[in-house]
């Protein structure tokens, strides 16, 4: 039986590859292609959802079967999921789903999608990095408290306070991407900020900081041990200023900037993630996928491939087989699209999520 | 030739202080007059009207609350004493003109205007000119306009009246007038002060709270009753009124109105942060100040006015609450950061000069420049950097110049119709010709059925922040143009009959171009784009039945509705996007209200009701969740006895809002309040007042 089923999955998706691309056009949650539970691996797509409507929505995406469901925690749980999901993470058997505006993050079990428990009572959550079973970190948009949970317990057990820019009065600090290499975390400070923390897991002491340019957003590790941030270099009128975007390599141990490529003045960039064997990056810039060899010297000159006339808002690569899912939040008024292509830029399939979609997690 | 020198000057100059209205009704045409005679000046004209009783019914009530019962225009609020906005026919609250006495009270800055902050003991008049027929009064009006006026009392002595109401959670409003008068002066002083922590309960429906058992598994979850978080306000309102009849057919008024309103935004219904750790309010104080001069003749009218207006507000987002609340770091220093502050302040001259001529019974001409002249200044955070100590913001400036001539005749007896030109000048952009056609058709005599229809195009500009505003601002920006016909009935039956009815009824069409919206860029910002192009159409339908049987009863019922449909008919985002065709957010396809009044003797009784269909939260108006909301029907009660003392009038009126206890919402995540009453007492002392119109 499980056989037929994988037999009629490869078939559903083979008949997909030659569609190019074929919108799936259910799009009615309330009649899901699939149920969720009963698909152990997928991903997931967190759906920020328009600020202050409480409208932020979880998909899944089953990319064997190509089916998909939307609306899942909300379904499943029976209450709505907030405002403005940011992130999700996924520990064991648990996903940890970051509410920004709501002010929780919600732990639910992967195989029923119920809700196993909650943490309250942090500012601005944003993304959680995973240290231990009993130790991880969480970072917040509107806070200069990186704070320390317990995983086990859903508890706050503590916090580290990262240096934040007093150029600004009144400015909360603000921190965002993190990433583990060794016994250190690694942690960017965005919003109207200009430096990499790097703090010792052991003590929770901050040991060493780098100014690497105005406001580095995204973190990721290469398989070098190297970390990329970009700096999205703020905006016209900006408090923290206003500077052509930047890629950075950081060599993490002296916390030095080994390498610095420039974008044009103007160009939005955002997103930076790496593929599953990490050496190569992909990228946002003006709503376009770019990719990059961690071995090249200079930026691509060329979006990675040809896509549709979207302007991408989110982008993942699936760590198995490179495939690229690339977010279009279209009006940011109606549910997002996601398109997936595979690694030669090939548009495999679409479809629908919910408002905004803004980050993915894969359950693998 | 000095005849027609005169004639030119009347037709070059300017519009109304505070006679908006015909001068058929301030030569002596009053209300009662009006019967079989209809007013030059509403020649196909689409507007509504709002008797004193709707104005006057409570002083807790706000613009908003008025217009919610009593016409169709859709009134999108949070609740009392939150942004509540005003749409006609499908548009968005930008669209809806508000006019004072004149003068425009949308903010230059965010292009609406927030009818929570208009108390309706301090309105006088109020009309809504439906589509074309707001481009004789003011420009930009793609959906319509409301016209606010003040009037002097013609009190003969001195006059005062104090209110007090009572409401459900701790609510206090109060309201004091004096006011005095005599041939040459009318003094008139108002005062509303209202005050709420407005923590009303409800049930919330979008979060669940979680019961554990010792080992911290989840046994059970309930949806938790709360109470509204955060949503206090203190809300302060003066007005200064003073008449002077400096000959009989010149009168000066000088007019000041003062707003002080320090108020708490709710917190969402999905949010899980403790109130107290909160902090998220928004201030104005605001004086709007108006001197006019206006000269009535035997055949026309000239008027000017010359108004200053300021305002400031203050938006401020801090929270406070953190990992630090964790037994192991308690002193870590709590966050203690803002993050949001803005400081907008604002300051407009304005200056207008008006006139109308009537040479015979069969034209009547009317002209008007004016001008406004708004210097703003927004700020944000405090930067410190190599240039020294500076804020964030833009400080930007605008002067805008209008010109209207209208031309209305009466060509046949039956038949009447004008024409309006009108012209723009928004710093050194030049609007096109905004034209607006109007004919009237008197189908049976006596103004029992009359047809009118009016076709216009018009533009609206860009708002200070949609230009300037930092980060997003987008300068490129053209003004948002339409065009808009109607066609309708309007009838009156049974005027000074025991048994009267009636009505209009109409039905309208329009397109908008170049539509603004502000979407979201990639770096966590929005930025405003001329990007969609909306059709809206629809029947608006208005009757107000009365019916005196004996000398003691009166029973009255206005009903209104409208049948909105209001679609996006703009080039697709992208092949994806599955708005194109589909009804705009937030803009119900079908509005209706009604408000019944019985009245015996010294008694009262008030029922108000308003209906809203399903509303969908989404571009796409796809269901989900949180795609629609569900449509609702509100009725509120009331009864209110009249008594005459020796020295005073008193008046008690009891109310119940919310009579079905119906939860609902209007907005996503603001569940509102439930049942709620309210007690009312006012007191009017006979002292010192010879006669009193009040």
């Amino acid at each position: 039986m499980k056989r037929l089923l994988c037999v009629l999955g490869w078939l559903l998706m083979a008949t997909m590859l030659l569609c190019q691309c074929s919108e799936s056009d259910n799009d009615n949650p309330n009649n899901p292609t699939i149920d969720p539970v009963e698909v152990p691996q997928g991903l997931f797509v967190v759906n920020a959802g328009n600020y202050n409507a409480s409208n932020a929505s979880l998909s899944f995406y089953d990319p064997v079967g190509n089916g998909y469901d939307n609306e899942v925690f909300a379904k499943i749980n029976g209450y709505k999921l907030g405002d403005t999901a940011q992130s999700m993470s996924i520990h064991n058997d648990t996903g940890w789903i970051v509410v920004n505006n709501s002010h929780i993050i919600y732990i639910i079990d992967l195989k029923t999608m119920r809700e196993k428990g909650r943490i309250t009572g942090i500012t601005s959550p944003r993304y959680i990095c995973f240290l231990s079973d009993e130790k991880a970190y969480v970072s917040s948009m509107y806070s200069d408290q990186l704070t320390i949970i317990n995983p086990k317990t859903y508890s706050i057990i503590g916090s580290v306070t990262v240096p934040k820019n007093t150029a600004i009065a009144g400015h909360t600090g603000s921190t965002e991407e993190m990433a583990v290499i060794g016994k250190y975390l690694y942690v960017t400070c965005w919003s109207y900020e200009k430096t990499i923390v790097k703090i010792d897991t052991s003590t929770d002491q901050i040991v060493g900081t780098l100014e690497v340019g105005i406001q580095p957003a995204s973190l990721v590790k290469d398989r070098n041990g190297k970390l990329w941030t970009i700096c999205d270099g703020g905006y016209e009128g900006s408090p923290v200023g206003y500077e052509a975007p930047v890629l950075c390599r950081i060599d993490p141990e002296k916390m030095t900037v080994e390498a610095r490529y420039t974008f044009s003045k103007g160009d939005y960039l955002s997103k930076l993630r790496i593929n599953g064997t990490g050496d190569q990056l992909y990228w946002l810039n003006n709503g376009a996928p770019y990719r990059m060899n961690i071995s090249d010297t200079e930026l691509p000159a060329t979006t990675a491939f040809d896509t549709k006339e979207s302007y991408f808002y989110a982008l993942t690569i699936d760590p198995e087989n490179n495939d690229i899912y690339l977010a279009d939040a279209i009006d940011y008024q109606q549910p997002g699209i996601v398109y997936r292509y595979s690694a030669t830029g090939k548009c495999l399939v679409s479809f629908y999520v919910g408002v905004i979609p803004t980050e993915f997690c894969w359950n693998k | 030739m000095k005849k027609l020198l005169h004639t030119l000057l009347l037709l070059l100059v300017v519009g109304a202080a505070h006679a908006q209205d015909d001068i058929d009704s301030l030569i002596a045409i009053d209300e009662v007059a009006v019967v079989g005679r209809r007013p030059m000046k509403q020649i196909g004209v689409q507007r509504t009207q709002f008797d004193s009783v709707a104005l006057k019914e409570n002083i807790a009530l706000s613009m908003a609350d008025v217009l919610t019962y009593n016409s169709s225009v859709f009134v999108k609020s949070y609740g009392r004493a939150t942004l509540s906005t005003v749409a006609f026919r499908g548009t968005s609250p930008s669209h809806t003109q508000v006019l004072w006495n004149g003068m425009k009270l949308n903010s230059p800055m965010l292009g609406m205007t927030d009818f929570s902050m208009i108390p309706s003991y301090f309105i006088d008049e109020a009309s809504l000119l439906h589509g074309s027929s707001s481009v004789s009064e003011t420009g930009g009006g793609l959906g319509g306009a409301v016209k606010l006026s003040t009037r002097p009392k013609e009190l003969d002595g001195f006059h005062l009246q104090f209110a007090q109401g009572v409401g459900s959670f701790s609510t206090f409003d109060e309201f004091l007038h004096i006011g005095y008068g005599n041939e040459r002066w009318q003094l008139s002083t108002r005062l509303v002060y209202a005050t709420s922590p407005n923590d009303y309960k409800f049930v919330n429906r979008d979060k669940k709270l979680n019961i554990y058992d010792e080992d911290y598994n989840i046994v059970s979850q309930y949806h938790p009753t709360e109470r509204n978080r955060n949503g206090a306000f203190t809300d302060f309102h003066a007005l200064q009124e003073i008449y002077y009849r400096l000959t009989d057919r010149d009168r000066l008024s000088l007019t000041a109105w003062y707003t002080a309103s320090d108020r708490e935004l709710p917190m969402i219904s999905t949010s899980y942060a403790e109130e107290e750790e909160i902090e998220n309010r928004q201030r104005e104080e605001s004086l709007r100040t108006l001197l006019g001069w206006e000269r009535i003749a035997d055949r026309g009218r000239i008027a000017a006015q010359a108004g200053y207006i300021h305002s400031w507000t203050a938006y401020d987002r801090k929270m406070s609450l953190g990992g630090n609340s964790s037994t192991e770091s308690p002193s870590e220093g709590i966050p203690d950061g803002t993050m949001e502050y803005s400081r907008n302040h604002l300051n407009t001259l304005y200056g207008r000069f008006s006139g109308e001529y009537l040479p015979s019974e069969r034209w009547l001409f009317s002209a008007e420049v004016a001008a406004h002249h708004h210097r703003s200044r927004a700020t944000g955070k405090e930067v410190i950097d190599e240039e020294g100590t500076h804020r964030i913001g833009f400080k930007e400036q605008r002067t805008e110049l209008t010109a209207t001539a209208t031309a209305r005749w009466r060509a046949l007896p039956w038949l009447g119709v004008g024409m309006t030109l009108r012209e723009e000048l928004y710093d050194d952009t030049l609007s096109p010709l905004i034209p607006a056609l109007f004919l009237d058709g008197e189908l049976l005599r006596g103004g029992k059925l009359v047809l009118k229809s009016s076709l216009s195009r018009n533009y609206r500009y860009p708002t200070l922040n949609d230009l300037y505003f930092q980060p997003g601002g987008n300068p490129d920006l053209k003004p948002e143009e339409g065009w808009s016909y109607d066609l309708g009935f309007d009838w009156r039956l049974g005027q000074g009959k025991k048994l009267s009815f009636d009505g209009s009824l109409t039905w309208f069409d329009s397109h908008i171009e170049d539509w603004i919206l502000w979407y979201p860029k990639a770096m966590g910002y929005y930025t405003p784009d001329n990007v969609k192009e909306v059709h809206s159409y629809g029947i608006e339908v208005e009757t107000t039945t009365a019916w005196r049987p004996t000398k003691d009863w009166l029973v009255e019922l206005h009903a209104s509705y409208a049948w909105t449909p209001s679609l996006n008919e703009g080039e697709p985002f992208s092949s994806a996007d599955r708005s194109v065709g589909k009804q705009l957010p937030y803009v119900p396809e079908h509005s209706a209200s009604a408000t019944l009044r019985l009245g015996w003797r010294r008694w009262e009784a008030g029922y108000k009701w308003c209906a809203y269909s399903e509303r969908y939260t989404l571009s796409s108006n796809g269901s989900s969740i949180t795609g629609t909301l569900e449509g609702y029907a509100l009725s509120n009660l009331s009864l209110a006895r009249n008594f005459s003392l020796r020295w005073c009038d008193l008046s008690l009126k009891g109310a119940i809002n919310n009579l079905f206890d119906k939860e609902y919402i209007t907005v996503l995540s603001r569940p509102m309040p439930g049942i709620n009453y309210e007690i009312f007492l006012s007191i009017t002392p006979k002292w010192g007042c010879k006669k009193s119109q009040q």
